[in-house]
């Protein structure tokens, strides 16, 4: 017994660039790839986290520093640096909840397939690193793996609503027929959008205006990412005092940082292939016809142009919201290049309406620097733990998903470090699922209504 | 040889799967291809010397370059098709 722990002590201290490929090797033989394949699928996840940590290094290591001395300059607090999903899905599948979470993931979907309790067959097997996350979270607040187990069903669980909630949008507005977006981030803040869009509809004047505008596309240089992060690199430089030397580093830098993170992140998604084929087609199998929607990644919705236009406006609004919420540490800059995923839903409930977009998106985009504000902490053991960042040096944040209210809820919930938090974010955000709730049992009686309709007129 | 760009949302997951069978679809009728896998985003500025543009997502915009929705490979619906077209670029 004695040998056997030390041997599973032994594999574990591997640590996650070394674990993971042997785990994925050996499922990938056992799932019927080919020798060659199994081990490059191994490697490839390898090579992911080796990357992803050279990556996190190079901006922690540069953009930290230049955060801190903007912050000194102008009495601020930005001296934490939102490594963005980017960042956050690594640590999160390099996590112990992480092994277990695909199967768990795709149990409660199949249970709730099976209770007819949703439509959605989830075949998006890379996010379920959402679900991971806030189950990982948790594992981390209160050292209890059941708990952490507990927290990826019940993320799970609501995000399969969530899909079943917003399909009639993503079908209508998006024009994807059965599709649905049981999407971990991009999920969680669509319900804000209901009660806003409510309330709007119920301002004189304000509910008459409508801002439906493409122009922003050709802005679409600076939209590109690279130049994004090198001009951001470049004004932090400037606010830090830098001289021209290091202003100029600064924005290269920066430009290297956005663009190799998605180049380096990608080959982890590689190595889970095979995982996520077995799952698919094992899931399409079984629940294969029209009732069913295919739940896949909201990133099907960030080529919609007001979701385009959206993501541009939201980067420096982001920025600007990060300066006013009350004590504030986070630097915004990982989820930048992809500020749309939190923001793409809401276009679809708003039909497009920039206007609305816009005071849905400060709601969601306010939450999210606070609540990722408590999970600092957290956020940072969990990087620590996945060896991509050294204890006790830096700390890191996240604002997808670190942000996300369902992963704050639960965790406080599971273990209570801020009551007051805790009401205020749980109400609002309940009031906000009930809101939604209710408009989606509306839209159905409306569908079904107009399609009694049909026919007779006929 | 010819070059196509693979873009997503976030250049990570939808795109890997859509750049995986891609190759695999190329490998398989020996034509020699490079992928470049980016973010929508990034398209534009990408554009010289491209073949072929398939993205995960619907686009509205017309960017002047042949043009294949790569959503069958992650839905599993149409994919023949869907090879078929990007074939008939390709060839």
């Amino acid at each position: 017994m004695d040998i056997l722990l030390a041997c599973v002590k032994y594999f574990v201290d591997l640590g996650p660039a070394v674990m993971l490929p042997i785990v994925i090797f050996i499922v990938a033989l056992i799932l019927g790839q080919s020798f060659g394949k199994a081990l490059k699928c191994g490697l490839s996840i390898g090579i992911g986290f080796i990357g992803i940590g050279l990556v996190i290094g190079l901006m922690l290591s540069n953009l930290a520093p230049a955060a801190k001395a903007m912050s000194a300059n102008f009495g601020l607090s930005m001296n934490v640096i939102d490594i963005g999903w980017p960042g956050a899905a690594p640590m999160t599948w390099a996590s112990s909840i992480a092994l277990v979470a695909i199967p768990i993931a795709i149990l409660v979907n199949i249970i709730m397939l099976t209770l007819r309790m949703t439509r959605v067959v989830n075949i998006d097997i890379w996010n379920i690193w959402h679900f991971a996350f806030t189950g990982a979270i948790i594992n981390i607040a209160t050292g209890s793996y059941a708990l952490g187990v507990l927290g990826v069903a019940l993320h799970a669980a609501y995000a399969y609503k969530i899909g079943d909630w917003f399909a009639p949008v993503t079908e209508e507005y998006f024009g994807l027929e059965g599709i649905a977006m049981p999407h971990g981030d991009s999920g969680w803040f669509a319900p804000i959008s209901v009660p806003v869009n409510w309330l709007l509809d119920r301002i004189p004047i304000i509910r008459d205006i409508d801002i439906n505008l493409e122009h922003f596309q050709k802005f679409g240089a600076l939209g590109d990412p690279s130049i994004m992060g090198g001009v951001l690199g470049v004004i932090i430089g400037i606010l830090a005092g830098y001289d021209l030397r290091g202003i100029l580093t600064l924005g290269v830098q920066m430009a290297a940082v956005i663009i190799l993170m998605p180049q380096v992140v990608k080959h982890i998604m590689a190595g889970l292939m095979p995982v996520s084929e077995t799952a698919k087609s094992v899931l399409k199998k079984r629940f294969k016809n029209s009732t069913f929607y295919i739940g896949l990644d909201c990133a099907l919705l960030l080529g919609d142009p007001s979701v385009v236009a959206a993501s541009l406006l939201f980067i420096p609004i982001t920025i600007f919201i990060a300066a006013i919420v009350p004590g504030n540490q986070i630097l915004p800059f990982g989820d930048l290049p992809t500020i749309g995923f939190f923001i793409a839903l809401a276009v679809g409930v708003h039909k497009g309406n920039l206007f609305r977009t816009l005071i849905t998106g400060i709601i969601v985009m306010f939450m999210a620097i606070w609540i990722s504000n408590q999970m600092i902490g957290l956020h940072t053991i969990l990087g620590e733990n996945a060896g991509q960042i050294s204890a006790g040096v830096s700390q890191v944040a996240s604002l997808d998903q670190g942000g996300s209210p369902i992963t704050y809820i639960l965790s406080q919930i599971m273990h209570n470090t801020d009551m007051g938090g805790l009401l205020i974010i749980g109400i609002s955000y309940i009031f906000c699922i009930i809101c939604t709730w209710v408009w989606h049992r509306n839209q159905i009686a409306k569908t079904t209504k107009s399609s009694h309709e049909i026919p007779s007129s006929e | 040889m010819k070059k196509i760009i693979v873009a997503c949302g976030g250049a990570v997951a939808t795109s890997t799967v859509a750049a995986t069978a891609i190759r695999e679809l190329c490998n398989k009728n020996n034509i020699p291809i490079e992928i470049l896998q980016i973010r929508m985003n990034e398209i534009e500025n990408n554009l010289s010397g491209v073949d072929l543009i398939v993205t995960t997502m619907r686009i509205k915009k017309d960017f002047g370059k042949p043009y294949v929705n790569g959503m069958p490979f992650l839905s599993g619906i149409n994919v023949e098709e869907t090879e078929e077209k990007i074939l008939s670029y390709l060839r």
